[in-house]
């Protein structure tokens, strides 16, 4: 294989990654906090602005990687 | 037109099936469609018109002076005679000095994906309209028009003295009361009122900037990262002035009671840190509202892969579940342009909180401040459960498991 296809093939799996890494962290997150929210309700609000802020800090991450996949697909 | 527009898609399908070397003469119109994503030096108004944006830019001439050069249209910038035109061809970048092949790059409309080259001198900045750049001026338009309204009606005391009246004021009321309320108040604390006009500000111009991307011909100001760079910048900025003594002691010595050893590890990672997270505050906002464009193309244009490895009666069939997926995905957009909204301002507002956060043992927790004087019609200002449950003591009641 060339080295073009190489880094389109490395976008691909690094896009794939990316995604499972954030999927399982929000899932991870939000799992417990609706569990919490349930069983508390009137913790619900708090409940949901910190896992909100959580929630977008691990995306940040997953979109640095996604943007060093989208530079490699595009070179 | 229509067999223009697929024939582009076909040439984009061609590109992402077969990235070899002979797809690679196809560059310049793979640009095309994407450049509905990104920035471009004109409005599309696609199969109408496409409208050029003046082009100013300014220039250091062959003596070492700077001079500036304001053109109507990147056309007439070329027919001026003073630029070449590099344009990408068989993917090497190819110059175009003569006014017949500048003429015949105008004709073809493939000036607009070029870049100019002065024939003497070199451009220092390059001050050009922009598609974003005008987007995003119409929604900073749109957002001080409202304000301004709003304001003049505060003024005249429809909204404090009496109850809001009307849909306009009462749609933005709810909107201002949520910024300050479950944004500003919990996070930044006792001094929320200091930075509330530009959480507000950064709100409704992220709002606005991101349903500008939603409207047909629109593009969304967000997805380009200069403006959301900017926008985390402020943030960053406002977050440094208004920074308490706490905050750059824990920023340069590190954090209170930890080791000696351990500061010069933690120093570096805190401030690294500090940037980082401004970063990832325009990386954020700016990679949600291009992924979402990204997603539309890809969607349509799964019609034009089927199209060429089954044929074009299965591409029919394949074009129904993709614009409903599309319409699905449009539908995301418009709920992610009010997320992304909120996320900027709710994480503007927690890093400026955590700035301009002072450590008392003592200090009442920044609830308990709230007397109220920040309420625009607290007799009207829902039901009170709000306000009664961020006063009333929390007795967390048991677990039931």
């Amino acid at each position: 294989m060339e080295s073009i296809a190489l880094a389109y093939l490395a976008a691909g799996i690094g896009a794939g990654l990316v995604t499972i890494g954030a999927g399982y962290g929000i899932g991870r997150l939000a799992g417990p906090a609706m569990e919490g929210s349930a069983r508390q309700p009137e913790a619900a609000g708090d409940i949901r602005t910190s896992m909100i802020i959580a929630a977008a800090l691990i995306e940040g991450v997953a979109l640095f990687g996604l943007a060093i996949c989208i530079l490699l697909a595009t070179v | 037109m229509r067999t223009h527009v697929s024939a582009l898609f076909a040439v984009v399908l061609a590109f992402f099936l077969l990235p070899l070397p002979t797809q690679a003469a196809e560059g310049d119109e793979t640009l095309d469609i994407v450049g509905h994503a990104a920035d471009g030096y004109y409005l599309a108004f696609e199969p109408f018109a496409k409208v050029e944006l003046p082009r100013i830019l300014l220039e250091e001439n062959a003596q070492g002076n700077l001079t500036v050069g304001v053109y109507g249209t990147t056309a007439g910038a070329l027919r001026s005679g003073n630029y070449n035109l590099i344009v990408e061809e068989n993917g090497t970048p190819k110059t175009l000095t003569t006014p017949s092949e500048i003429d015949g790059a105008i004709e073809s409309g493939k000036h607009l994906y070029g870049s100019l080259a002065p024939k003497q001198g070199s451009i220092v900045l390059d001050f050009s309209f922009t598609r974003h750049l005008v987007y995003g001026l119409l929604a900073m338009l749109v957002t001080a028009l409202i304000f301004i309204r709003l304001a003049q009606r505060y003024k005249r005391g429809i909204g404090r003295e009496e109850a809001p009246r009307g849909v306009f004021q009462n749609l933005f009321e709810a909107m201002i009361v949520f910024v300050r309320d479950e944004v500003a108040k919990p996070t930044i604390g006792a001094k929320y009122e200091r930075f509330l006009p530009y959480l507000l500000t950064a709100f409704f111009f992220i709002l606005f900037a991101n349903l500008f991307g939603l409207v047909p011909y629109g593009a969304a100001a967000t997805s380009n990262l200069a403006i959301t760079g900017m926008l985390a910048l402020f943030t960053f900025v406002i977050g440094q002035v208004y920074g308490s003594k706490e905050h750059f002691k824990h920023l340069l010595l590190g954090p209170e009671g930890v080791p000696w050893w351990v500061r010069p590890i933690l120093v570096p990672v805190e401030i690294l840190g500090l940037f980082t997270r401004h970063l990832a505050l325009a990386i954020r906002l700016f990679a949600n509202m291009l992924a979402g464009a990204l997603v539309i193309f890809s969607l349509l244009g799964l019609i034009f892969i089927v199209n060429v490895v089954f044929g074009a009666s299965v591409a029919y069939g394949a074009s129904i579940p993709s614009v409903a997926l599309t319409v699905f995905i449009l539908l995301v957009k418009l709920l992610v342009a009010f997320i992304q909204a909120y996320v900027f301002t709710m994480l503007s507002a927690l890093f400026i909180g955590m700035a301009v956060e002072e450590h008392h043992e003592d200090e009442p927790a920044p609830e308990d401040l709230d007397d109220g004087r920040g309420e625009l019609t607290p007799e009207f200002g829902g039901d009170g459960t709000a306000l009664e449950q961020r006063t009333r003591p929390q007795t967390p009641e048991p677990v039931a498991s």
